[in-house]
Formats: structure tokens, C-alpha cells, sequence
């Protein structure tokens, strides 16, 4: 029984890491977190639930289509939301973002409606295959579990050695810096977004596989990933997905104990956790820039 | 100096008298020619899909309009989104009935909804007849203008837990209850039943309601055995529920409360998974060949062709027939007292629902329910007809 209990512990964990690197990303370019991060990735998901059942084309088609979609929109979140902000502070920043999260659920709210939907992802999770004596793996967490760990390789090369990933960094660390460099720092914040907003529109298709599609299903998600990118440290990929993984098990190992406490165990770590170590467990200390 | 001070003093003269004026001054509730009801609900936001009780309601009332009205008056409806926020419905509410005038509410979607508006139509002198939900401080002490059909949730529970042992024969049950008041009531209700038949839970496991991931929970009911898992969640756990219990191959009885017997709705969020469930129900089905409701399908196809004409809109009517009953019953020399003399007096009523009675000292109308299933394409089989609870406390006292 505790084996499936960290499998499911870690499948559920690989998505908050996924959804996690979205909110990330954009951290990590410009320290601003994106309270419309769930909300993103709910109009992309009801735009890919469209597509499907109005259109009835083939799901893969429909993926690309909404990832195409979801680039769009961080882009143009960036660009029409933020970009215009005069001198702006980044407290004043994240308040933009809880304004485009409003919109974005009012939006999905007239488009959709409120009633739930049963989001048709090609990964099952009652399809499942038995990888051990008692223990069942199903299609949706193979899903995520690959596409997390290629995401996460893929995040950690681009930021590493392409020069895009480099101009993200130097953005991130110093603005004025980075355009006395050269670096064209508003392309990089929009390239930023929509990259960001594309790997949570994954995450976001995989949450609605598991639950159900309505204009509310990411805030819990994306509480639960912020919570997890935190634990991990916000300005580390690999840690990220870590504080995820963490996560996800220690919810399900405790949350099987004493099931009454599973909502808040997980935060009752993290604060132990940050008290030790603010930044997170896999990110540098923060020190403030001058 | 003295102009100062005698500004000031008209001033405070002119503020006490503001101050005990009348913050309203609600109209009479009807006239020679209609007689004004209305129902909140939330008909945008989250709760939506529940925004069909209100219109549902309109169903009847239009019925009634288009057969003469009532003693010559007709029923003039009015609807308000309070968007399931209580401070909304508080807003709409006060409106309605200072503005326009109100006779009665019906319905009203949201126990905290309800809550914030309960006392504040005592005060007013309005009828508030079904409230779309059941909590105890609706009914208990009762409160002279409120008068209640929904059956209380741990009424319910228990006739479905004595069904599950006396029908189904089950030993191991388990009890899978959202952490509120919703929940825990179901939860009493199943134990009250299990401690009468000398029996004892195998499990039970309280849910947030916005928890997405069930993994922990559904694996701990499996190892605990149980053959039947009752359920008192909203439809989204119930969806992750079914969902993730296949996962890991755990397929008992499901067993669940009223408000999940939207079958259509239901099944299209589980993705078929919901065919098999054993529900409470406090309505006839809505595909049931029984008179009053094969009225009410013809006259939806005319006054609401656009609605799915499901549980949560018939649930609208149901509430709304015990108030029309009662203005009939009234005569026409209406009057609030009038009306609440007739609905104190309200006794074996029936229409789509379960059996009503109100008296003076109970405005709790039935504790009733049927038993349904889910058959192949969301089909409503009946199990048990109107049982009512041969424990009920509220009975009892």
C-alpha cells in the first residue's frame, strides 16, 4: 500500500512541479509571480475542451493548436497587461496579475458557462497497467511523469546554454544591464510569458484529465504548485519540480494517516522547511540587489 | 458664537431625526391585480448550474398565469443573480422587497445565502416557503414565516444507510463526507442508523471540498474493505472520486445524497462512471410517467424549450407548488396572516415531491426521500418509493 501511495504521491507531485516551472519562469525573469498562472492555463484548456468537442478534430492537432493558443495569450497577457505599467513596482505588477486572473475567469465563465466538464485527454487514468505485484501505474501519471522530466531537462539546457535562456537570466538579474548588453528585455518578458504560458496549459490539460473542467478547477492546482515551487526554490528549475515531487508525497503519505489534516500538512512542512531555509531547498539565498 | 452653536444644534437635530427614520419601508407584497414573488439564485459564477432551481419555479408560475392566475391575481416572478455570494443576495433581497414589493420568496439556492437574509425577511413580514437547501437553523426554532421541504441531510443518510444493510446487505460501509456542515450532517444521519442496527463504520474520511488529488483518501477506503462508500460531496469530489478510485481498482457500491441525482450532469463529468450509483432523491424522476410531471414536460416545451429540463430545474417547481397551493387555499382576501394560516395548515400535500405537512409547531415539511439509480445512459431507476425516517430526531422532540 505505501508503494502506490508515493506513485500516486509522486504523479500528483510531477504535475504540481510541471505547473510549478510555469509560475517559475516568469519569476525567474522578472521576481513577479503570476497570480493569473491557473487562470491561463484554464482558458487554454477550455480552448483545447472547444476545439475537441465543436471542431472533433484529432486530439494531438487540437494540443498543438491549443499551445499555439496559449503562447498567444501570455504574450499578449505581457504585452497589453504589464508592458504598458509606468515605473512600475513589482508588488504593482503582481496586483496586474490578480486583475487579468479575473478577467480570464469571467471570460471562461460567459464563453463556457459554469458547469462542469468532463475534459476528454487522451491519457486515461483508468487505464492502468500493473508494474509490480500491487502496484498500479495508470497512463496519465506515465504521461506526466516523461513529460515533466523532458520539460524539466529541456528548461534546464535552454536556460543554461541558449542564448535566449542566457538574455532570460541576465533579465532577470540586472534590467538595466541587460539592455546596455543589448538584450531587448521586453521580447525577452513576452517570450518569457508565453513559454510560461505554455507549459501551464500542459499542466492544466493533465489537472482537468484528473478532475473536471469549470472556470474554477485551477486555483486549488495552482495554490498547491506556488506552494511547491516555493518549497523547491522558485529560481531553480530542477528544484521546482523536486518541491513538487516532495509535495505530492508528503500529502498523500500523511494525508492516508490522518486524512483530516492532508489540506495543510503539506504547508506545515514548507513553513518548517523555509524557516530553515527562506529560499527554498534547492534555490541559492536571495540577496537583494544594489 | 451663538450661530456656531445653533448650526451645530441643527445639525444633530437633523441627523437624529435621519438616523430614526425607517431604514425601510417594505411595500405590500401584492394588490387588486398581482401578487409579487421571487427567488435569488445564482444564475452566474460558480454555482450556475444550480441557477435552474429559480428559473424552474418560473415554470409553475407561468402555468398558473396562463390558467387565470390565482383569484384573479396573477403572479408577477422575479428573479435575482446573487451569484451564490451571500453579501449579493443581502443586496438583492433588500431590493426586491423595499423596491418592489414582495408577498413571498421561494426557493433561494445557498445555505449561507439563506442565512443572510433569514432573519431579515422575519423582520419584514415575508413568506419564504422551500429554501433550496436543509439546515437546522431554518426549521429549529421555528421561525413563524419559514417553511421548509428539503429533506434534512441526516434524514436522508439514515434511510439510505438502512437501506444499504436491510436491501443491499452490506456488513462493511464506509463514509466519505465533505468536512462542513453538509457533510458531518450526513455523517450523524448514517451513524444514528449504524448505532440502531448495532453496527459500526469501516471508515470514514472527511474531503475539502476543493481537494483535486483523492489518491490518499480512496486508497484508504479501499483498504478498509468496504463493500458500499456513502458519499456527501459536492459533484466535482464525487467526479474525482469515481476517477481515481478505478485507478486503483477499487470498485464498491457508491451511495450518495440528493444533491448528486443529476444523472446526465453527473455522468458526463465522471465520463460514464456515475451508471450504478445509488442516490437519495426528493423528487419523482424527471423522465417519470406520472401525471403532474408529464404536465410539467409539455409546459416546459412551451414556456423554457432552451432548458434541460433536469432535477435542479424541477427541483424549482417542487419548491413553488406548496406556495401555490396554500394562495389557492387562501381565497381572495389575501393577506400575509391569511397565507401563513393556510400554509400552518398544509397537511398530506403532494405534488412532484414527497408528501408535506406543516403545522404551528413544525415547519420542517417531510423527512422523505426515494431511493434511485443510475441506469445505462443516465437513466433514473426507482429502488424504493417515498420512505420517510422512522429515526428522525426533530420527531422526536
Amino acid at each position: 500500500m505505501i508503494e502506490q501511495l508515493v506513485v500516486e504521491g509522486l504523479a500528483i507531485g510531477a504535475c504540481y512541479g510541471l505547473f510549478g516551472i510555469a509560475v517559475a519562469i516568469i519569476y525567474k525573469t522578472s521576481e513577479v509571480v503570476n497570480f493569473a498562472q491557473g487562470e491561463m492555463g484554464m482558458v487554454a484548456t477550455f480552448v483545447a475542451f472547444h476545439i475537441l468537442t465543436v471542431y472533433h478534430v484529432p486530439f494531438w492537432l487540437a494540443f498543438v493548436l491549443t499551445l499555439l493558443f496559449a503562447a498567444a495569450l501570455g504574450a499578449l497577457i505581457q504585452t497589453c497587461f504589464l508592458r504598458p505599467a509606468k515605473d512600475p513596482t513589482v508588488l504593482g505588477l503582481i496586483i496586474i496579475t490578480l486583475g487579468a486572473e479575473m478577467l480570464l475567469m469571467g471570460l471562461a465563465g460567459w464563453k463556457w458557462g459554469a458547469e462542469q466538464k468532463d475534459f476528454p485527454f487522451i491519457l486515461s487514468v483508468q487505464k492502468t497497467r500493473e508494474i509490480a505485484p500491487g502496484l498500479e501505474l495508470n497512463e496519465w501519471s506515465m504521461g506526466v511523469f516523461v513529460l515533466s522530466a523532458v520539460i524539466m531537462l529541456i528548461l534546464f539546457l535552454f536556460f543554461r546554454y541558449s542564448r535566449l535562456g542566457i538574455a532570460m537570466r541576465a533579465t532577470q538579474q540586472n534590467v538595466n544591464a541587460a539592455k546596455v548588453m543589448g538584450i531587448k528585455v521586453e521580447r525577452v518578458f513576452a517570450i518569457t510569458w508565453a513559454m510560461s504560458s505554455v507549459i501551464g496549459a500542459v499542466a492544466a490539460m493533465f489537472f482537468a484529465a484528473r478532475s473536471v473542467l469549470d472556470p474554477n478547477f485551477m486555483m486549488e492546482p495552482f495554490m498547491r504548485a506556488f506552494a511547491a515551487a516555493v518549497l523547491g526554490g522558485l529560481t531553480s528549475i530542477p528544484g521546482v519540480v523536486a518541491g513538487g515531487l516532495i509535495m505530492g508525497i508528503v500529502e498523500n503519505v500523511f494525508g492516508y494517516r490522518w486524512p483530516e489534516w492532508k489540506p495543510i500538512v503539506a504547508f506545515v512542512v514548507i513553513v518548517l522547511i523555509l524557516t530553515l531555509k527562506p529560499s527554498g531547498l534547492f534555490a541559492k539565498h536571495f540577496v537583494k540587489k544594489v | 458664537m451663538r450661530r456656531t452653536v445653533l448650526g451645530m444644534f441643527v445639525f444633530a437635530v437633523a441627523c437624529a431625526i435621519l438616523a430614526s427614520w425607517p431604514a425601510h419601508a417594505a411595500r405590500p407584497g401584492f394588490d387588486a391585480k398581482e401578487i409579487r414573488i421571487a427567488q435569488w439564485g445564482p444564475q452566474t459564477g460558480p454555482a450556475a448550474p444550480w441557477g435552474a432551481v429559480a428559473r424552474g419555479s418560473a415554470l409553475l408560475f407561468n402555468m398558473v398565469n396562463d390558467s387565470g392566475g390565482i383569484h384573479g391575481r396573477k403572479i408577477k416572478y422575479f428573479i435575482r443573480d446573487d451569484q451564490y455570494n451571500p453579501a449579493q443576495t443581502k443586496a438583492v433581497v433588500k431590493e426586491l422587497v423595499e423596491r418592489e414589493g414582495i408577498f413571498a420568496f421561494v426557493g433561494g439556492v445557498g445555505a449561507a445565502c439563506g442565512m443572510a437574509v433569514k432573519d431579515y425577511l422575519a423582520q419584514n413580514k415575508v413568506i419564504w416557503v422551500s429554501p433550496s437547501t436543509a439546515i437546522d437553523e431554518y426549521v429549529f426554532p421555528v421561525n413563524p414565516y419559514l417553511f421548509a421541504v428539503y429533506p434534512l441531510y441526516d434524514d436522508e443518510a439514515s434511510i439510505l444507510t438502512k437501506y444499504i444493510v436491510e436491501k443491499l446487505g452490506a456488513k462493511k460501509i464506509a463514509f466519505f463526507y465533505q468536512n462542513d456542515a453538509y457533510g458531518k450532517s450526513g455523517l450523524d444521519g448514517c451513524k444514528t442508523r449504524m448505532d440502531a442496527l448495532k453496527m459500526k463504520l469501516v471508515e470514514e474520511i472527511p474531503v475539502e471540498p476543493g481537494e483535486k488529488d483523492l489518491s490518499s483518501q480512496m486508497l484508504r477506503l479501499k483498504n478498509s474493505g468496504a463493500e458500499v462508500v456513502i458519499m456527501w460531496v459536492n459533484p466535482t469530489t464525487a467526479a474525482i472520486a469515481l476517477k481515481t478510485s478505478q485507478t486503483i481498482g477499487f470498485k464498491p457500491q457508491w451511495v450518495s445524497s440528493n444533491t448528486l441525482s443529476d444523472y446526465p450532469l453527473m455522468n458526463k463529468i465522471t465520463g460514464g462512471l456515475w451508471e450504478g450509483v445509488i442516490t437519495g432523491a426528493f423528487g419523482v424522476p424527471p423522465t417519470a410517467d406520472h401525471p403532474l410531471m408529464n404536465k410539467y414536460r409539455e409546459a416546459a416545451k412551451k414556456y423554457a424549450p432552451e432548458e434541460r429540463f433536469g432535477t435542479f430545474y424541477l427541483a424549482g417547481v417542487l419548491f413553488a407548488e406548496p406556495l401555490v397551493e396554500a394562495l389557492k387555499r387562501t381565497g381572495p382576501n389575501l393577506s400575509t396572516d391569511a397565507c401563513l394560516k393556510q400554509l400552518n395548515s398544509i397537511r398530506n400535500f403532494q405534488g412532484i415531491g414527497p408528501v408535506i405537512n406543516w403545522s404551528p409547531t413544525v415547519h420542517q415539511g417531510t423527512d422523505s426521500i426515494q431511493i434511485q439509480k443510475c441506469g445505462p445512459d443516465s437513466s433514473y431507476i426507482l429502488l424504493q418509493d417515498w420512505t420517510s425516517n422512522d429515526l428522525a430526531r426533530w420527531k422526536k422532540k
